[in-house]
């Protein structure tokens, strides 16, 4: 794809996200924090009114301005527990689905793989305009970062959880979090 | 704008203490991994994250590689008629086969298959259907097997048994093919009647049959053990992951060299070459040549194992001696080839090869696409000495990429490469196939080939194409259980007009009410040229079952009957039963059971599966997974064959099965065991041979052929040359290769569709275009293409050959047996550098874009298989695909990226 179709891209790719009503079904029912937050996750919804999602915490995990193309930055979501370990990346200007900032390229996933729990840390790669981590050392599973982290191949029984970002002038937060940590039986869990 | 997608969910029930557990194993590839299924009621409480609090024992989160439950690896099913949560998640007490608990994504999803009227797993068919005014109505199954049976008696009576057209699947359950087969061919005998992946019922590698290799002799610790193995038309890890992932993965990281034949590079080529392996990316269907290539640099650096040829290749004689009666009665004759195959032995064979121009390194070269380097490279690999003097342990694999593109050049010519290097019966140094489905066949009766009208040059009649039986209006009724049928076969476009004509335009159809008049309504059909269709399947497809099908009968799965079955490495297993079956879907044992009492046959009384099993077993006795002992054993133990089996959990115990003089039951690590000493039989079967019911056959120890040696074959090239020249893209063409995906594998029949995270992974079929053939067609990944042809040659009719080349694909054109008829597909485009320039790929049978339309309707004319994986095809965008502009659904990274 060409730069231009990532633009024209970028108009439809927000239509085909969840809304935020189903977003907000697939959090967590643990209430375990109590957040108002803005969501700019979907390009095309920002300017939804603001919401109460219940569940999870709004962590403060990076500055956009500091942020360099294609050097992922390390993090703990949704709590310092076990196997909690994300990674924040901007994409070099290549759009993503759940992308922020001004070129929607900055993403964050939980960086276990979902199929054994193998780290991924340090296998981000960009092939053209793709942007994908992995392979897994463990079983070769490879993930694709601009589509929510879907298998591209490998053995994984789901995408990588994908962390739900908002950014507030040039602080990136972590807000919330889509698809289940490797390890866990729910995201929220009592340490 | 949403397109499929899959919402994945944050949280999972854990099971609780007392959830039940059973063991069962994938049902989807060969390898069949070992599962453990736990099942609690509803409503009782869920297991908690501390180790004392759930079924696993351990405390969540889990570390790396323990047990973990994915939420898509939970469901709801009816046990009972209770509803219960079920998780399905990986065997971590395997030792062998999934070794640690490994997992592919395909079994990994495998609750996802279990019914669920929540799910896209709804549509299961739950109630037998009878087409009444174009309409599929729900009637009970008395209803519809007297119909059924009334209709088939009547055919078979006045049209002969061979209009009685059965097409079944040959892997799904022992219990089910072994009742199938009884049916067809030991009842009905009709000649008409053949498995879901060829048109007749023929060996799928007669270079293996021929030479002597069975072709699941190996063991999976040889494919690990070996030092060097050459993978042909496969990537093990993308088709049968565990294999690769807990065999072959092991043995590259202590230093195996993998060699890999395949036009693609995907994760596991790319896995090879980054651990320093060859990729040889051919043009497709032109394996036999860069075998022979690499042959002859073998030969000519005199690097042939010849301890090996000496003691274990067949001389002239010996070669000669065909079962008592000569050469001419063993298959190899029957395939009519008049000496083109065989050698006097080694040094015939020798002779020819290096006479063969197209061998010749440039030529070759030039032939396949494969630099001059890489050939050479690969034959220093698997056939020079080392330095001090031992021969690398070398092992060559094969599947389908390779075998279904010049079906038996390619199979004769990997038979003689492993030989001359010594492959073939030694601990790591194997040949055979890695393999597709797993391995559920078992025959109750025998083709009866002689019926079939069509001959060969020569002596004997080949096994009736039932493809081109139906074409020519043969078939009266067609009885087809768990296949597609059409989307299956090649030319299938063609096909499906075939079945159009003899089943919906003809003018008998069932518009009364009156059972009597239904019964005479399809049988005046069949009379009046046209054709009945009979269907068993868990879902209603597309054509055949919701187009085509009279009658439809649901069946009953994996889960909701206990099955046996054998895996790559012939280990048998028992697959339990878990969940009650949706609604009244029956197995298939016992819908034909049903049919055939009605149907006046004997021997349909059985009360169980683990009856129709017991039976079976005596029929396994001289086959690679001979479980006949396992029953002897199990009875002299008091139990049943299905229990001794579900006791041997998730090991199972590899076949075949004997029972020594201590009483101890034995299985079988690998056949053609050269190696084999005096004592290791004693261990086996006791110290005086066989004893009892045990049965010990040529296999064991030595090959399969008549001396028990292997039948070194010639593999010429101009027995398949004058098809590949005329069949070359000509203009706009472009080759066109087809396969499985990983996420798709053996398990398209309901994940693909049914299964939301891999509909959002794969929602449409998609072709795979190298970027210079993209750029020059305008072409980018996402885009809508049409794939089309109007070179699509079928062979159309059943013909006698008495020339020696009148099954030559130029005979049959210049003869006027071929007929070039149309076909087009649509498929979403993936730009990509891992397909070789020149060549597309696409999914192999995807039911709602079927590229096997595109592939020629003309069979090997050697063994009578279809060459699936050879075809041209243009290529032409069409628009742009939804996908193109979101990022939800499919992915159009490279597949090679490491």
């Amino acid at each position: 794809m060409t730069t231009k179709t990532h633009d024209e891209s970028a108009a439809e790719h927000g239509k085909c996200m969840l809304n935020r009503r189903e977003f907000m079904l697939y959090s967590g029912a643990t209430a375990t924090a109590v957040s108002t937050t803005t969501i700019t996750l979907f390009p095309g919804t920002t300017q939804a009114q603001e919401a109460r999602v219940v569940g999870y915490p709004r962590k403060l995990i990076a500055k956009l301005s500091e942020l360099k193309d294609h050097e992922p930055v390390n993090f703990n979501y949704p709590d310092d527990n076990k196997n909690a370990f994300c990674m924040l990346v901007k994409m070099g200007n290549v759009k993503a689905g759940g992308g922020i900032g001004p070129q929607n390229d900055v993403v964050a996933f939980g960086s276990l793989c979902t199929h054994q729990g193998g780290p991924l840390a340090g296998t981000y790669k960009v092939t053209d305009d793709q942007r994908t981590l992995g392979q897994c050392p463990f079983h070769l599973s490879v993930y694709d970062l601009r589509r929510h982290g879907i298998i591209v191949s490998g053995q994984a029984y789901q995408s990588l959880p994908q962390v739900m970002l908002e950014v507030d002038g040039d602080d990136v937060y972590a807000v919330s979090m889509m698809g289940l940590l490797y390890g866990r039986n729910e995201n929220l869990m009592a340490a | 704008m949403s397109t499929n997608y899959y919402l994945p969910e944050d949280k999972v029930p854990l099971p609780p203490k007392h959830a039940e557990v059973l063991t069962t194993c994938c049902d989807y590839c060969v390898v069949a991994c070992a599962y453990k299924v736990y099942r609690w009621p509803l409503g009782s409480n869920d297991g908690g994250p501390k180790a004392n609090e759930n079924a696993y024992g351990i405390d969540f989160p889990s570390n790396a590689l323990q047990d973990w439950v994915a939420p898509a690896q939970h469901n709801v099913v009816m046990h009972n008629m209770v509803p219960h949560n079920v998780v399905i998640t990986p065997n971590k007490d395997a030792k062998t086969v999934n070794t640690n608990g490994d997992s592919s994504i395909r079994g990994g999803l495998i609750a996802q298959k279990c019914y669920n009227p929540k799910t896209p797993t709804r549509d299961r068919l739950t109630t037998p259907l009878l087409r009444i005014y174009g309409i599929l109505q729900p009637v009970p199954w008395d209803f519809a097997l007297d119909i059924a049976a009334e209709v088939a008696k009547h055919v078979i009576a006045k049209h002969g048994a061979n209009a009685y057209s059965v097409k079944t699947f040959s892997y799904q359950y022992i219990e089910n093919t072994y009742a199938i087969t009884k049916f067809a061919a030991r009842h009905i005998n009709t000649a008409s009647f053949t498995f879901h992946d060829t048109p007749s019922d023929v060996t799928s590698t007669p270079g293996f049959r021929d030479a002597g290799f069975d072709n699941f002799g190996p063991s999976y610790d040889d494919w690990k053990n070996s030092e060097v193995l050459m993978c042909c038309g496969t990537d093990p890890y993308e088709t049968k992951t565990i294999l690769f992932t807990q065999h072959i993965m092991p043995g590259i990281q202590r230093g195996m060299k993998a060699i890999m034949v395949n036009p693609r590079e995907t994760a596991g080529v790319a896995y090879v070459k980054k651990m320093g392996g060859l990729h040889l990316d051919l043009y497709p269907g032109t394996d036999t040549v860069l075998l022979g290539a690499i042959a002859r640099v073998v030969l000519e650096n005199g690097w042939e194992d010849q301890e090996w040829l000496k003691k274990w290749v067949n001389n002239k004689w010996e070669s000669n001696s065909g079962f008592g009666q000569g050469t001419r009665n063993t298959p190899w004759q029957w395939r009519t080839t008049w000496g083109k195959f065989q050698t006097k032995g080694f040094e015939d064979y020798k002779k020819w090869l290096l006479s063969q121009p197209e061998y010749e390194l440039a030529k070759a070269a030039e032939i396949t696409g494969v630099e001059p380097e890489k050939i050479k490279t690969a034959a220093e690999w698997i056939a020079k000495p080392k330095a001090d003097g031992t021969r690398p342990k070398s092992s060559f694999g094969i599947e389908k990429g390779f075998y279904w593109s010049n079906n038996t050049g390619n199979t004769n010519a990997i038979s003689s490469l492993a030989t001359i290097c010594g492959a073939g019966g030694r601990p790591g140094q194997v040949v055979g196939r890695f393999g597709g489905h797993q391995r559920g066949g078992q025959r109750g009766g025998g083709l009866p080939r002689n019926k079939s009208p069509e001959k060969v040059p020569g002596r004997r009649r080949r096994a009736l194409d039932t493809d081109r039986w139906l074409v020519s209006g043969h078939t009266r009724m067609a009885h087809v259980i768990g296949t597609t049928w059409i989307q299956a076969m090649c030319g299938s476009q063609g096909l499906q007009e075939a079945f159009q004509e003899l089943v919906v335009k003809n003018p008998n159809q069932v518009r009364t009410h009156d059972k009597q008049e239904i019964i005479d309504t399809l049988k005046a059909r069949a009379d009046s040229g046209g054709m009945v269709v009979i269907d068993q399947d868990i879902y209603l497809r597309n054509p055949i079952g919701s187009q085509f099908a009279d009658i439809i009968f649901p069946a009953a799965t994996w889960g909701e009957e206990d099955f046996m079955r054998a895996n790559g490495e012939r280990r048998l297993r028992l697959y339990q039963k878990f969940y009650d079956a949706p609604g009244d879907a029956k197995p298939d044992w016992w819908i034909i059971a049903q049919l055939g009492k009605r149907m006046g046959f004997d021997g349909f009384d059985w009360k169980n599966a683990n009856d129709v099993a017991e039976e079976s077993s005596r029929f396994s006795r001289a086959g690679r997974k001979a479980y006949h002992m396992l029953k002897v054993y199990a009875h002299n133990h008091g139990r049943t064959l299905h229990e001794q089996l579900r006791l041997l959990g998730a090991d199972g115990i590899q076949g075949p099965t004997f029972i020594n003089d201590k009483g101890e039951l034995k299985g079988t690590v690998r056949l053609h065991n050269t190696l084999a000493t005096q004592e290791d039989c004693a261990e086996r079967q006791g110290p005086n041979g066989p004893w009892g019911a045990n049965m010990v056959n040529k296999k064991m120890t030595h090959f399969n052929s008549q001396t028990g040696k292997i039948n070194l074959q010639k593999h010429p090239w101009s027995l398949f040359s004058d098809y590949w020249a005329w069949l070359k893209p000509q203009g706009e063409e472009l080759w066109m290769t087809n396969g499985r995906i990983n996420e798709v594998w053996q398990s398209g029949f309901d994940d693909q569709q049914r299964r939301p995270y891999i509909t959002q992974r794969w929602p449409e079929n998609f072709v795979e275009v190298h970027p210079d053939d993209a750029k020059t067609r305008g072409i980018e990944s996402g885009d809508y293409v049409m794939l089309h042809s109007d070179r699509v040659p079928s062979h159309k009719d059943t013909i006698i050959g008495v020339y020696n080349d009148h099954f030559q694909f130029a005979s049959l054109m210049e003869r006027g047996h071929i007929e070039l008829s149309k076909a087009a597909v649509t498929a979403v485009a993936v730009v990509t550098p891992h397909i070789k320039k020149g060549v597309l790929y696409t999914m192999f049978i995807d039911m709602r874009q079927p590229s096997n339309a595109i592939m020629p309707r003309v069979v090997d004319h050697i063994s009578g298989n279809y060459n699936y994986k050879l075809g041209v095809v243009k290529v032409n965008k069409l628009g742009e695909s939804k996908y193109k502009k979101e990022f939800r659904s499919m992915s159009f990274a490279p597949r090679n990226i490491t």
